[in-house]
């Protein structure tokens, strides 16, 4: 039997542990954190060091800024001692390289696998403003995520999720090259772009709220749906789902 | 490469940066160039804008008149260049941004002489040079790998915004590398010298930033 809605199976074998992350999932998700840790924090004591943000080609102390820390509260030499920026050079490169190579071996290994296609794309009946609505309020109200399968993605969650890897990574990623003296030279295209490298150094800030947003949702998501059983899963790849027999989505 | 390549995780990254970045550069493409219109002016001073130096300051108070750039090591003829002399041979002006690896950037128009016409002008390099350091008068060391020195756009400037190289963004010479952030771009350049190795500068790292634990190679 299978949920008009989500062509997913509704019966499961209570009790019978299944496979729902596969082994590259679960290694590219751990490497994952690791790189985006070192990378926010990183790139937090880089913008610490030089805490103001224009817009266009050019911007230095002094120049009109689009954002000031100092008009925050937090004055420019404070933050500087804050900021290492050579520790913050040194990971922030490294890690996005770790962050890159792993991103690539994912979506590579996962396309191949047509992991996407069954587990993120939404299916056109989980599209309608309806059913979007729907789901926004159950996400909304507390409500207890605890017996729905890891193997099966709510509309917003598949997204989401569709939305971060295909969208919103590539925009950092180009956002942070884009700063590069060296690769802006052999790539110019990423000058215009975002209207030059003072630009992308902003949006690439702006992202980083963001990227932290969604992870205070996703952890947040985690704990609804039972924390020590969710990250169980993405080790071992398996769940155990004690009553799991119909979910209604 | 790199000409040391530091440990772990970090001088794997380093050599995947250089060695990428060199690959989509194998053209030698040059940096953007900007218009008159987008210049600062005048250009922000950073860091040095006036070495204490005893021969800098007297140099300076005079104009630079009898001011000599020592070009020596693996060249066909080890030479000193006045800055008049420099100032003669083929001039290139380029509308550039300077991006200091601390996040802000601004663009100047730079008149200088190639380095390449430099090394040129004391007989050219000879066949076991590999890399170019430069010192300054503020107690900075850089080296520069062939392929970079070579760079049309890799200059000694001596005008900025149609002015004389103003003391604080480096008189009387100052080092563009343009396609490598700020800190490569040395000022108040004191002297050449032409190496097969940087084993035996500062830290042996090949630079006073990487000896300082910043990329040596700061294309990114």
């Amino acid at each position: 039997m299978h949920s008009p809605v989500t062509s997913e199976p509704i019966f499961r074998n209570a009790g019978a542990p299944s496979i729902v992350h596969s082994y590259s999932v679960r290694i590219c998700h751990w490497i994952n954190v690791i790189a985006c840790v070192y990378l926010l924090v990183s790139g937090v004591h880089i913008l610490l060091d030089f805490p103001e943000l224009y817009w266009g080609h050019t911007g230095y102390r002094g120049y009109p800024a689009i954002f000031k820390l100092s008009d925050w509260g937090l004055s420019w030499e404070a933050a500087g001692k804050l900021g290492d920026r050579r520790w913050g050079r040194n990971y922030h490169v490294t890690f996005a390289w770790v962050f890159l190579i792993n991103g690539f071996v994912y979506v590579a290994w996962n396309l191949h696998t047509s992991h996407f296609r069954k587990r993120m794309l939404p299916a056109r009946a989980e599209l309608t403003m309806a059913h979007v609505w729907t789901d926004l309020r159950e996400h909304l109200r507390w409500r207890s995520r605890r017996h729905t399968s890891s193997s099966s993605y709510g509309a917003l969650q598949k997204m989401s999720y569709l939305l971060l890897i295909f969208v919103f990574v590539p925009f950092m990623i180009l956002t942070g090259v884009a700063q590069s003296p060296g690769f802006t030279a052999a790539i110019p295209v990423l000058l215009d772009m975002f209207g030059g490298r003072q630009s992308a150094r902003t949006l690439h800030t702006v992202g980083t709220v963001v990227l932290a947003l969604f992870v205070v949702v996703h952890l947040f998501e985690i704990v609804a749906a039972g924390f020590f059983a969710r990250v169980r899963s993405m080790v071992t790849g398996k769940e155990s789902i004690a009553v799991n027999t119909e979910i209604t989505r | 490469m790199p000409p040391t390549v530091r440990g772990g995780l970090i001088g794997m990254a380093d050599v995947l940066t250089m060695s990428s970045n060199r690959l989509l550069l194998s053209g030698q493409q040059l940096a953007r160039e900007f218009s008159l219109s987008d210049v600062a002016d005048p250009f922000p001073t950073w860091n040095q804008t006036n070495p204490k130096n005893v021969e800098y300051q007297r140099h300076a108070a005079e104009g630079f008149r009898t001011w000599q750039l020592p070009v020596n090591g693996l060249v066909a003829r080890p030479s000193a260049l006045t800055l008049d002399q420099i100032k003669s041979l083929a001039a290139r002006t380029q509308i550039t941004a300077h991006v200091c690896e601390q996040g802000w950037s601004a663009i100047g128009e730079w008149t200088g002489a190639p380095l390449q016409r430099v090394l040129e002008a004391a007989g050219g390099v000879t066949p076991t040079a590999r890399y170019v350091v430069i010192d300054t008068y503020d107690g900075w060391y850089e080296g520069y790998d062939l392929f970079e020195v070579e760079h049309p756009q890799t200059i000694l400037a001596y005008r900025l915004n149609g002015r004389d190289l103003p003391r604080g963004n480096g008189a009387p010479l100052r080092l563009r590398v343009e396609r490598q952030c700020g800190y490569k771009n040395l000022k108040f350049v004191k002297s050449i010298r032409v190496v097969d190795s940087i084993a035996g500068i500062g830290k042996g790292t090949g630079g006073i930033n990487s000896d300082s634990g910043f990329h040596w190679f700061a294309g990114v």
